[in-house]
């Protein structure tokens, strides 16, 4: 079975339960146990896929995404992936599965899984992916979902927010190292596979089996930036400050993501790039030094916390440093010790996250110093807490202690500078030891508070934490049969694991720390008051944010809240770019600018005579005061180019400037309509009415637009007399033109050559067309809050120039009678464009625009009711989703023979009835089939501007258009 | 002689654009705003690879008439209905500005300052 459906899986999960359909009619113990099911059987094929790994060694599978950039996506399975995979799925079944009790409300559980499923797929990709870059975007999805699962509460909690935006600046900070990190490894990889040739090598399979990597020039700069990566993501000193604060996540993310999952994605990654990179002392000893002082610190951070998710929050800084540490040890030694640590640490930490959601959830606080004497109430939870915690502490013959034994071993043995790493450690595991004795005594034993208030929870919440804990209980016993085998496929040297190595050193010092935290724990709140620190994390972090928001402020001193300021900032330097670009380099190479031969042929001079009407009629829409008036000149622009398109032999172009400039001009007039005379009429007084300032703001408009005039024309000169002539790629479009049955170039490129491109446009006017429609939606939706205009005089009207106040005055016999023969005529002539278009003028584009103008002649003459009464097959946002669907599925459809996307296909071929069809010069080929879906996009995206622009008081449009914005989405 | 008119003419079209954009006249400026959507398709059309006296058949070309460049053709022929749709999203903002400041003129919109 293909690895890609194992982080796919997830993926889709999130996507169901998205569906309204599954909110509606699943229960949220449907969806609990669905998705925890899911998780048990990737979790059931994964422990299936174990002897295929121990055959193969590590299973590869590859499909080609980029193979130019060296992009691919391949998975990877060997036995360390196996190893976070199982960590990943069976860790997250019982997650998702205590999630379903955690939340009380609904649709706030559905809410939350859709992220948690998201970032269990993405952190699924992570770990099986075999290509570095494909790891970096798993990577990123993780930092993005963890945000937004800390984020869960941010509408109502600032902590929230805070926390999230902590936690994603430091990690996405930290990623930004790693790409430019990865980029490094992977071109180093190409040069010494392949020298002199700049290639790129990211699959791992390959990096990974290079014996040289380490020496390579660049190590010291791309390992630097790999391990930063790492150590932000991992919550190394000094990024470790983030995740407390991530503490503000609904518990089950906290227990996923932020104790068993994703705060190892960059001890993932250390561990997988190990094989290349340990030989380099620079990298095992910058990990030995973080990991050793992320231990200490978190350990002495970790009992200071009042907040029972801090505390567990710091005592998770300080074992990943020890994992860090241990990965650097000299030689892989600590590969092993790091392994077993992962695992003991996923299964008390998950449990223990658990019990402290759980306590949150039954007393409604997570204050230490408010708990206490639970024991009673929460018996279950007593004693699962019991066992996670002795875990923790290392207690015989707990999981927790041969993760420590081995720990302390591999550092006793395999350490440099071992007095001094003994130390540090073993102080920290004695803190560790502390904090595990306060979770059972200062929250379960001793004296009950009083005013603290308990609700029983259901008792399936109980369920994964107890069975954590059982897994901590009997593993120890369980080494040879589950762990042992598992270790073997992902440490390559030899090694024994066993439960009691025999009463030596290591045990005497296991024993001690115990000791110790016990002798600690009776002193332990005089102890915790002595301890101050200097400097916090937090504070730098705050202080950091404080120079960013000031460079915000003085940057936003440039912003005057003048649209037309920031215009000529825009513009200004695009014509800077247009003379440093274009014009600069023409001038230096002696470029003539006025043309030398000035004889012109009868067409030149159509062609002169048509551009000085269209920028005459531009001169008019300044000149002319009234609006309307403005508008039509401006459809005589439209229309003076559309005639200069066919007479450069353009008829296609042609033919679609002609009708879409007179929708245009149509538009603007209806809309004229819907705003206030008196207002427009305002603003034609305020800048004609010659005042003083009138004139220096005259000037000023004047002379910019000059300058970018003169500009624009010099880059326009250049450009046109610099043409690149018939090498162009037009020449190959036009000798293949009948490769795809057309007659018609430019039909053929737009259906067909460019089809993708196409395809991206009429999703682009459909977007635009939505835009239109949300805007006047939510211009509705708090329109009540709009003062009433007050009344405009008669002449006031007049002066304004009248518009069309009501569309119905223009209902007479006569014009009924043209709008109901024009529409018929219409589709005629959009069918007969597109069937024929291939071979003439016309195209979907301009079937579409020519239905959707007589559709609009319907709504202007008859008004918004009558029209929609008269036609209740005209559906804007069904056209516009049917338009859409037909394109993607006609463009994915010769995938499926092997073509490759927007592939052309014949069918009339394909159906033997070529000759029946080619009799009536038609050819039913995918070229067509797409036109029809950009006729019916086009239509249906001009139906919903002209009925939003038109009739916004319309609720029934703007209701069925958003409809089917969020039926897409 | 006529590369020189065409650069002119949008030269010339794409100032008034900027002009109008730049007044205080939000109906105008949208219609600026389309005027410089022409230009930059008439710059496209002048731009083509090569001129011809023919549409770009294929009956044309294997007549073997020099036919005008259809690749510029076919990108305006998209252009045009996207900035369509551009310039109805301008109208539709122009729109919801009349209604809820009761007025076209950008110097009273002053809520979107800071």
């Amino acid at each position: 079975m293909p690895l890609a459906f194992i982080a796919a899986a997830p993926f889709c999960l999130a996507l169901l339960l998205t569906l309204p359909q599954t909110r509606a009619q699943l229960s949220k113990t449907a969806q609990t146990l669905l998705s925890s099911a899911l998780m048990a059987g990737l979790f059931a094929w994964l422990v299936s896929s174990f002897p295929l790994v121990q055959a193969e060694g590590a299973v590869i599978q590859s499909l080609e995404w980029m193979p130019a950039l060296g992009i691919s996506l391949s998975f990877y399975l060997d036995g360390l992936s196996l190893l976070f995979g199982l960590i990943i799925t069976g860790i997250g079944a019982l997650i998702f599965f205590f999630a379903g009790y955690y939340f009380d409300d609904a649709a706030e559980y559905n809410r939350f899984m859709v992220w948690l499923a998201g970032f269990a797929g993405a952190m699924l990709a992570l770990v099986l992916s075999g290509n570095l870059l494909m790891l970096f975007i798993a990577w990123e999805l993780t930092s993005v979902t963890s945000f937004l699962l800390i984020g869960f509460k941010g509408a109502k909690e600032k902590s929230a927010r805070a926390g999230a935006f902590k936690a994603l600046f430091v990690t996405s900070g930290g990623a930004l190292a790693l790409i430019i990190g990865l980029v490094m490894l992977g071109a180093a990889a190409g040069q010494l596979i392949a020298p002199g040739t700049g290639g790129f090598v990211a699959e791992l399979d390959v990096v990974l089996g290079l014996e040289s990597l380490h020496e390579h020039v660049w190590f010291p700069l791309f390992s630097f930036l790999i391990l930063l990566g790492c150590f932000t993501k991992s919550a190394q000193f000094p990024f470790h400050f983030w995740l407390p604060g991530a503490m503000s996540a609904p518990t089950p993310a906290s227990a996923y993501l932020h104790s068993a999952t994703m705060v190892k994605a960059g001890i993932y990654l250390v561990a997988r790039l190990s094989p290349a990179m340990y030989k380099n002392e620079l990298w095992t000893n910058a990990l030995l030094s973080i990991g050793l002082l992320t231990m200490l610190v978190g350990a002495v951070f970790a009992i200071r916390q009042t907040d029972l998710k801090g505390l567990l929050a710091y005592a998770t800084v300080s074992k990943l440093g020890a994992i860090m540490a241990l990965l650097g040890l000299p030689g892989q030694a600590g590969l092993k010790a790091a392994l077993v640590g992962i695992i003991a640490h996923a299964l008390y930490k998950s449990a223990l996250f658990m019990v402290a959601g759980t306590i949150d959830h039954v007393a409604h606080t997570r204050q230490i110093s408010r708990l206490g004497g639970l024991r009673k109430e929460l018996p279950a939870l007593f004693w699962v807490t019991v066992i996670s915690a002795l875990s923790m502490a290392g207690m015989p013959f707990l999981m927790g202690f041969v993760a420590k034994e081995t720990l302390l071993d591999a550092l006793l043995h395999y350490s440099p500078w071992a007095e001094l790493v003994m130390l540090v450690t073993l102080a920290s595991a004695a803190l560790t030891a502390l904090a595990a004795y306060m979770l059972i005594g200062d929250v379960f034993l001793g004296r009950r508070r009083s005013e603290l208030q308990i609700h029983l929870p259901p008792s399936p919440i109980y369920y994964g934490p107890a069975l954590l804990a059982f897994c901590s209980l009997v593993m120890g016993f369980l080494l040879e049969p589950l762990v042992i085998p598992l270790l073997r496929l992902a440490v390559p040297k030899s090694f024994v694991l066993p439960l009691f190595a025999g009463f030596n050193e290591v045990f005497w010092m296991s024993m001690g720390v115990l000791v110790a935290g016990a002798l600690l724990y009776r002193v332990r709140k005089p102890l915790i008051q002595r301890i101050s620190l200097p400097v916090s994390g937090d504070a730098v972090f705050d202080e950091l944010i404080r120079y960013i928001d000031w460079a915000g402020s003085a940057l936003l001193s440039f912003q005057s809240g003048y649209v037309r300021y920031y215009l000529v900032w825009i513009l200004g330097s695009v014509s800077l770019m247009l003379i440093a670009s274009g014009i600069l380099p023409a001038m230096t190479a002696g470029q003539t600018l006025f043309p030398q031969d000035l004889s012109v042929t009868a067409t030149d001079l159509a062609k002169i005579f048509m551009l000085a009407l269209a920028v005459a009629a531009a001169a008019l829409t300044v000149v002319l005061r009234e609006h309307v008036k403005a508008a039509i000149a401006y459809g005589v622009i439209g229309y003076a180019i559309g005639v200069i398109f066919l007479i450069n032999h353009a008829p296609d172009v042609a033919l679609v400037q002609l009708l879409v400039e007179t929708m245009a001009t149509v538009l603007v007039i209806i809309m004229l309509g819907q705003i206030r005379p008196g207002a427009r009429l305002k603003v034609i007084r305020n800048l004609w009415d010659g005042r003083h300032d009138n004139h220096v703001g005259l000037l000023r408009d004047l002379g910019i637009s000059i300058v970018i005039g003169l500009a624009v024309f010099v880059f326009s000169l250049i450009a046109l007399q610099n043409r690149p002539e018939r090498r162009s790629i037009a020449q190959w479009h036009l000798e293949n033109t009948s490769l795809v049955n057309s007659e018609d170039a430019v039909g053929a490129i737009v259906a067909d050559f460019r089809g993708t491109d196409t395809l991206l446009e009429i999703a682009v006017f459909t977007t635009a067309a939505l835009g239109v429609l949300t805007l006047l939606a939510s211009g509705r939706a708090d329109g009540s809050s709009v003062k009433k205009a007050p009344g405009d005089s008669p002449e006031q009207a007049a002066q304004a120039g009248e518009a069309i106040q009501d569309a119905t005055s223009l209902s007479t016999p006569f014009t009924r009678l043209v709008t109901n023969f024009v529409l018929p005529v219409a589709i005629l002539i959009g069918i007969a464009q597109i069937l024929y278009g291939g071979a003439g003028p016309g195209d979907g584009f301009t079937a579409g625009v020519t239905i959707g103008l007589a559709v609009s002649l319907w709504y202007v003459v008859l008004g918004y009711d009558e029209a929609r009464r008269q036609l209740p097959w005209f559906r804007p946002a069904h056209f516009v989703r049917l338009g859409l669907v037909i394109g993607i599925v006609n463009a994915l459809f010769p995938i499926l023979l092997g073509k490759g996307f927007t592939g052309h296909v014949q069918f009339d071929k394909a159906l033997g009835i070529y000759d029946l069809v080619s009799a009536f010069g038609l050819h039913i080929t995918s070229s067509l089939i797409f036109e029809i879906a950009i006729a019916v996009t086009v239509m249906g995206g001009l139906g919903l501007i002209i009925e939003a622009i038109a009739y916004p008081q319309s609720r029934a449009t703007v209701d069925e258009g958003l409809s089917a914005v969020g039926g897409k989405s | 002689m006529t590369e020189f008119m065409f650069a002119l003419a949008i030269g010339i079209l794409f100032g008034i654009g900027v002009f109008q954009l730049l007044r205080r006249d939000l109906i105008k400026a949208a219609i600026g705003f389309a005027i410089l959507f022409s230009a930059i398709n008439l710059f496209f059309v002048a731009a083509g690879a090569f001129e011809g006296e023919a549409p770009p058949y294929l009956s044309n070309v294997l007549a073997g008439r020099a036919t005008s460049d259809p690749l510029v053709q076919a990108l305006i022929l998209t252009a045009i209905v996207v900035s369509f749709g551009s310039f109805s999203l301008v109208l539709g903002i122009v729109n919801i500005i009349s209604k809820r400041y009761d007025t076209v003129d950008s110097n009273d919109v002053t809520n979107l300052k800071h």
